[in-house]
């Protein structure tokens, strides 16, 4: 059965009593660009060691909702309340991360480890995603997937409760955007929540615990991969995903 | 988290930014260049012109002009980018999320770039006043001379003032990188303040006094309004000692209130915090 996304006063009563066990309880977030509502009155939990996938086409407004979750842009309504305070690290990355240049990929992560309390092992960071032999390269000569993968070592940095991550497969070739969904897979057993957009709707089908479809500012859809397949009538993911969604809408947001 | 652990916290952000600031810098080729012509223009100054030869006074003289034209520029060249390229690249939204604060974060923008600043400006000066026992001819010993008049002091207090110059334009590139949202924005308005210090607050100032409608007593106040004119007032009040009726204490205020006011605006328009 596929859930509806709670309604804006179901949200409030369900997270005065659940705000503590949750990683991030966003409640009645709504927002607009002049005239144009990116946005409308939506409520979203995230669990710790959930994984949340929130899959729309282009314009949805996939990105801004990912950045008030990751607490970077408020809202114009609406509250975002992250782990039990607001000094729990949300480890992020943007759609396109960029790198200050004429930095080895070793230092950039470095300076990074400076803002957290505990002692980081870059060799770790370096190795779980993938790039412990491009340590020494500079970041301008890394690839679009290689600089995406630095901008995931960079959101692991000092072991976040919370991870969102904006299109993190985008730009990988097949075999790594497997790995990148078997370290969200990791992450997840470890205990902490992520959220991430993605088109890569095979990855997320197998690897998700909820998917959030979001159309036209508004959760159209919410269920486990197999509860919205089946909603749908469809074989999979990806035809559930062109089911739901009406991709023409495309407005730029 | 208590409020002496926060401060601490925050300084430590603060001199990790500083720390990346000063290495960017110096792997910045156009900005090193920018500082060697620096370098070149003020000694050249200093050992083609005929101020050296004639004694540390005279070398602020020669100096002055090329000071009060290159220093914004190199002030300007080394800020005006920054806090917009790091908004452009995301940066800004990622630091956030490491906790980092405004004020770290501009401060720490302003240490480690004016650190690069002052090393050139002064540097510089420094070899350019050193040229001068070098350059001058030997005193002769039947005049008895004052020795007050013309001494390495004024040549290091005139050095000093043109650090906090340095500073001074160097926050108000830093309060437009900020301010601005778009690269055009950025030049415009840094191309538009360096024009306003440079000529526009002189020329407005003898406009006014041509047509009357400024008296001569408020022309320390007029130069006072562009870190230029204070800088100049202070250099004639402070460094070389003119003997002026008028207080340098305008000029000061003027050059101290554009440095704190620009890091204000910098720290205020670099990013919306949220609640």
């Amino acid at each position: 059965m596929v859930r509806e996304v709670v309604s804006e006063g179901d949200s409030t009563s369900q997270s005065a009593s659940a705000a503590s066990s949750v990683a991030i309880d966003a409640s009645g977030l709504s927002h607009a660009f002049g005239d144009v509502v990116v946005l409308d009155d939506l409520s979203l939990t995230v669990e710790p060691g959930e994984i949340v996938a929130l899959v729309g086409p282009n314009g949805s407004g996939k990105t801004t909702l990912l950045q008030f979750l990751s607490k970077v842009r408020a809202p114009n309504a609406g509250t975002v309340t992250v782990g039990a305070g607001d000094r729990t690290r949300v480890g992020y990355l943007p759609q396109r991360p960029e790198f200050r240049e004429g930095f080895t990929v070793a230092d950039t992560l470095r300076f990074y480890t400076q803002f957290v309390e505990e002692g980081v092992d870059i060799g770790t960071t370096l190795d779980r995603v993938g790039l412990s032999e491009a340590a020494d390269r500079r970041v301008e000569a890394l690839s679009g997937g290689m600089t995406r993968l630095l901008g995931l070592g960079r959101a692991l940095v000092g072991d976040p409760d919370v991870v969102v991550l904006d299109e993190p497969a985008s730009g990988l070739d097949p075999g790594m955007v497997e790995r990148l969904f078997e370290i969200v897979a990791e992450l997840a057993d470890e205990g902490t929540a992520v959220v991430l957009s993605s088109h890569n709707l095979g990855p997320v089908e197998r690897t998700a615990d909820r998917v959030v479809v979001l159309d036209g500012g508004r959760f159209v859809a919410t269920g486990s991969p197999q509860e919205l397949v089946e909603s749908a009538g469809a074989t999979d993911l990806q035809t559930a995903f062109g089911a739901l969604v009406s991709t023409e809408e495309v407005d730029g947001r | 988290m208590s409020a002496a652990e926060d401060l601490t916290s925050a300084v430590d952000d603060l001199f990790t930014i500083a720390t990346r600031e000063l290495r960017t810098v110096v792997r910045t080729p156009a900005v090193v260049a920018l500082a060697v012509v620096f370098a070149l223009t003020v000694v050249g100054v200093a050992a083609a012109g005929s101020g050296a030869r004639g004694g540390y006074v005279p070398l602020v003289l020669d100096l002055l002009p090329f000071v009060e034209a290159l220093v914004p520029l190199l002030g300007f060249a080394l800020c005006y980018r920054t806090v917009l390229s790091d908004r452009r690249s995301g940066e800004l939204d990622v630091l956030q999320t490491f906790g980092v604060s405004r004020p770290a974060y501009v401060g720490g923008v302003f240490l480690g770039r004016s650190l690069a600043l002052v090393a050139v400006v002064f540097g510089s000066l420094l070899v350019a006043g050193a040229t001068v026992p070098v350059l001058s001819p030997e005193k002769p010993t039947f005049l008895a001379l004052n020795a007050a008049a013309d001494s390495p002091a004024a040549f290091a207090r005139f050095a000093v003032l043109a650090v906090v110059f340095a500073l001074s334009t160097a926050s108000v590139a830093l309060a437009v990188s900020a301010a601005a949202r778009t690269a055009r924005q950025a030049i415009a308005l840094a191309v538009g303040l360096l024009v306003a210090f440079v000529v526009g607050v002189d020329a407005a100032a003898v406009a006014g006094l041509a047509t009357g409608r400024f008296g001569i007593d408020t022309v320390p106040h007029l130069l006072a309004l562009s870190p230029n004119g204070a800088f100049r007032s202070l250099v004639f009040g402070v460094a070389v000692e003119t003997g002026q009726a008028t207080t340098p204490l305008v000029a000061l205020v003027g050059l101290g209130g554009w440095l704190a006011g620009a890091l204000f605006v910098a720290v205020v328009t670099a990013w919306k915090p949220v609640e």
